[in-house]
């Protein structure tokens, strides 16, 4: 495991995804509405799609037809691709699913720097 | 072994026999012959039309209007425990005059409940209606629930609708309430994609497309997250497209629940858990194939045997379900399941048969 200064804290912004590298490992990197900074592998674990082109958004609910919203804003990440949800919190898809969630690395805020771990 | 057969078709001789039952001005209209009833819009091809050609009186007759013939022909040969009559006179057809078809559905409940359910206790009967005036379909719902024999509320599946649209939710509610399972059928009018095509044969074929396109309307409009004690049978739809349309629909939801949030299962867990098929037409396949198409549904539990008595494309319970599946199996698919959709228990002196006594 190898720690690397990915980039400053003030680049991440919440509802974007920073797609970097941290040594060999391709990540992004995200924030969530409560300041926390987030770095998960780039790699959707459903076909592969790079994450960095999702999109963050919310977790869709609705009661009945044609009633939509969404809550817990800021903490879904879709993939680019097929737009499988992921819940950025608990890493794993919204839509339950045996094998699939997203891969973390760990976060380390050193000063203006984000260090991650991986 | 204890039989269910869950779709069975009773009939009228003709739309004279409603009249007794048609309040004015409808009982004169028929009278009158001002209408004759429902036609289809091709001619059958097998030798006795669309009934099989041995369902005939002594006379030489045809008759499916015959409670005896059924019961000679039928219900005793075979022994089966219970038949669930689920008719062809399905007044949805009617595209207008709403009110004559739900007067049509009324007389035609009624007439059933005299001339069959009353007859023979091993009768389940399906409520009809006219699905296209949903709140009048709501009031015979709960009139004739009230009829112990009454099990279930039919849905005709015709050419322009789909049943998840938010404009059929009293009837779903009506059998909710009243505890009754719904069924879908196909119709004279049910139709693919794109139409019936050109053949009797290919209309026949494209059936369980139909039955697709109203399993998805009502997963994924939320009928079955709406009515959770609800529990739904598709009757003569097929059933090997299950494991396709369990993984493309499990699929679709995973990358597009956003639009349709209210649905809070998998499909494939909605399907699993409270819709069943009927097995006729059984499409002769190997037991070595029913073997693998139930591993691949993830459950024995969706399949209920039925024979589609008189129709051409009858079912015989000991040819269609293959001797060489696992006892435990054949004995779902002829009972349990079925019994477990229906809530029902064997009658009194009927558990301790073990083989089916068959007509040839």
């Amino acid at each position: 495991m190898m720690r690397h200064t990915v980039c400053q804290v003030n680049d991440v912004l919440a509802g974007g995804l920073l797609y970097k590298t941290a040594g060999r490992t391709n990540i992004i990197l995200l924030r969530l509405p409560s300041g926390e900074i987030k770095a998960i592998a780039s790699r959707c674990p459903h076909h592969g799609a790079n994450l960095a082109h999702g999109c963050i958004t919310g977790y869709a609910a609705g009661t009945g037809p044609h009633d939509v919203h969404l809550e817990r804003q800021g903490e879904i990440l879709r993939c680019p691709w097929h737009g499988f949800e992921f819940d950025i919190v608990t890493r794993r898809a919204v839509v339950e699913s045996s094998a699939l969630s997203l891969r973390e690395f760990k976060v380390v805020i050193e000063g203006d720097d984000v260090v991650v771990e991986a | 072994m204890l039989l269910l057969d869950a779709d069975v078709h009773e009939n009228i001789a003709g739309m004279r026999d409603l009249i007794p039952y048609l309040p004015s001005p409808y009982r004169d209209w028929i009278a009158n012959g001002a209408w004759r009833g429902f036609s289809q819009p091709f001619a059958y091809t097998s030798p006795g039309a669309g009934n099989r050609a041995d369902v005939r009186n002594p006379d030489g007759s045809a008759s499916v209007s015959d409670y005896p013939l059924m019961k000679r022909q039928l219900l005793d040969p075979y022994n089966e425990t219970y038949a669930v009559l689920t008719g062809y006179f399905y007044p949805t057809i009617l595209k207008m005059q709403y009110a004559f078809g739900s007067a049509l559905a009324h007389a035609y409940n009624e007439y059933v409940y005299e001339h069959w359910l009353s007859k023979d206790e091993r009768f389940l009967g399906s409520i009809q209606i006219n699905a296209r005036d949903p709140e009048a379909a709501a009031r015979e719902i709960d009139l004739m629930a009230e009829r112990p024999q009454m099990k279930q509320v039919m849905l005709p599946v015709v050419d322009d609708i789909a049943y998840g649209h938010p404009m059929y939710r009293p009837i779903f509610a009506a059998a909710a309430r009243n505890n009754l399972v719904v069924a879908l059928h196909h119709t004279i009018m049910a139709t693919g994609p794109y139409g019936m095509g050109l053949h009797y044969i290919e209309r026949h074929t494209l059936l369980p497309t139909s039955m697709m396109a109203q399993t998805i309307s009502l997963i994924l409009n939320g009928v079955f997250d709406e009515f959770q004690s609800l529990r739904f049978i598709i009757l003569e739809g097929g059933f090997s497209w299950i494991p396709h349309l369990m993984w493309r629909m499990d699929r679709e939801y995973r990358q597009g629940r956003v639009e349709v949030p209210w649905i809070k299962k998998l499909p494939s867990q909605h399907i699993r858990e409270r819709l069943r098929f009927s097995t006729q037409p059984s499409e002769d396949i190997t037991p070595s194939d029913w073997i693998k198409l139930i591993d691949l549904m993830g459950s024995d539990e969706l399949l209920v045997f039925s024979t589609d008595y008189p129709h051409f494309d009858f079912d015989d319970p000991d040819a269609a379900i293959p001797k060489h599946l696992p006892a435990a199996l054949r004995e779902k698919i002829l009972w349990s399941n079925g019994a477990s959709l229906y809530g029902l228990q064997p009658p009194k002196g009927a558990a301790a048969q073990t083989t089916l006594v068959t007509a040839k």
